[in-house]
């Protein structure tokens, strides 16, 4: 017998895409990286659907903005956006959303559990972007932390914490 | 009209091959990278062009990027604040630098012509024929599963419109139910945020239970391409104006002053 279609995952996955693209619209640029709420969805994805849906979901975001639909943050698009300054924070989406749902699935998906694997998401996305900002904008170390990391960690707690709370509600209404 | 919405039409850039199109969209979005003020103003003129040829209304074109436009200026007064340089005006701290305003206007520049390359190509692009390309594209790339991609991404276009319709009516039923007047941020985005997500993904169970009744899978018959004259045509004129755009005229500029 033929294994089941995943049509279930593969809704939900594409739902996932089009809330991250929402949360890259509500960008307010305060430097060469803007705050944008596409993370928080992105950890979203990862505590929800798992580390393979999860993986799928950024995959599929990432390539529809590459192909061209206006979806990376504040509407734009194009493979120009990976090789800019903020490249490395989207790439770094794909293994932060896998780290965020294995460590979810480790810590048994409750709210403690979902906290940590967000920060260890979090980081991730950290870890990939602010080098790609040093080399984009050739910075020292010193001054690509402070453009690319240190505005975005109060809103991180917040965006970290609210992922997982959401995560906890939302998940008996999610079939995968 | 939304910025994902396609708009109806039979013009030469909705005859285009969607393939060609992607890559022309990857080249300019490249280009734009290394474009200087002439290279962006030589960009504006010709996506202004295709704008109109399209038949998108200037007017719609710019309530649609309201917000967007916003967002630009605001990075503009950032970086004519933030970037060091000689100082043209200045008020206790604040200064605004000569370099500022200069890389401030190029930035915003580069933001706004990648915005409209990307409306340009969600207006004139069928989310049918977008699936089909991303197919294409996929399928030599071993371990990827491109047919269900492409599902993916024809539902993600879908789900757009459906989630910005949810949310104006939960938030009608919030105003309804006097939440507007709820001083307390934390508790509006929550009595926004969680009905819509549980309405959106109860939307979605429904969109599932509906594909699966009518034994919905991807064997499905593939799209087939057909390249044409006018294709080529088009891929030629896009790699000419990618060449203008990274094209150094400020050099040409200083040579001509010299000699």
């Amino acid at each position: 017998m033929p294994p089941a279609y995943p049509l279930r995952p593969m809704v939900n996955t594409a739902l996932f895409v089009a809330l991250i693209c929402m949360g890259a619209f509500i960008a307010i640029p305060i430097g060469p990286v803007p705050i944008v709420l596409q993370n928080m969805f992105v950890l979203l994805a990862g505590l929800i659907l798992g580390p393979a849906w999860g993986l799928a979901c950024v995959g599929v975001y990432l390539l529809t903005g590459l192909a061209g639909l206006p979806v990376f943050a504040g509407g734009t698009s194009g493979i120009g956006k990976l090789f800019g300054p903020t490249g490395g924070y989207l790439l770094g989406y794909l293994p932060a959303v896998l780290v965020t749902g294995v460590l979810s699935r480790a810590l048994g998906k409750r709210l403690g559990g979902d906290i940590l694997a967000a920060v260890a998401g979090s980081m991730v996305v950290y870890a990939a972007g602010v080098p790609w900002l040093k080399i984009a904008f050739s910075l020292s170390w010193g001054k690509a932390v402070a453009a690319g990391m240190v505005p975005f960690l109060l809103g991180d707690t917040v965006k970290i914490a609210a992922a997982a709370v959401i995560a906890g509600k939302i998940r008996p209404f999610v079939k995968l | 009209m939304n910025i994902f919405t396609f708009h109806s039409g039979n013009t030469a850039l909705h005859r285009l091959d969607v393939r060609y199109k992607t890559a022309l969209v990857c080249m300019v979005s490249l280009a734009l990278l290394k474009a200087g003020f002439a290279g962006c103003f030589v960009c504006f003129l010709v996506l202004s062009w295709l704008v109109y040829a399209t038949g998108i209304s200037f007017i719609h074109l710019a309530v649609q990027l309201k917000w967007f436009i916003l967002l630009l200026g605001i990075m503009f007064i950032t970086r004519s604040l933030t970037v060091p340089g000689t100082p043209i005006f200045s008020f206790f701290e604040v200064v605004i630098t000569h370099e500022g305003i200069v890389q401030g206007t190029l930035v915003a520049m580069r933001f706004f012509l990648v915005m409209i390359t990307g409306l340009l190509f969600s207006a004139t692009t069928r989310p049918a024929d977008l699936k089909s390309a991303a197919q294409w594209y996929l399928k030599p790339i071993p371990f990827v599963p491109e047919k269900r991609v492409a599902i993916m991404i024809s539902l993600f276009l879908r789900f757009l419109p459906l989630i910005l319709t949810q949310a104006q009516q939960v938030s009608d039923a919030v105003n309804a139910r006097c939440g507007n007047l709820n001083k307390n941020p934390v508790r509006r985005i929550r009595y926004l945020v969680l009905p819509l997500l549980k309405k959106i993904f109860l939307a979605a169970d429904s969109l599932c239970l509906a594909m699966d009744a009518r034994c919905y899978s991807e064997d499905r018959t593939d799209p087939v391409f057909e390249t044409g004259k006018n294709d080529m045509r088009f891929l030629g004129a896009g790699i000419c104006l990618c060449l203008v755009m990274v094209c150094p005229f400020h050099i040409f500029i200083k040579m001509t002053f010299w000699s």
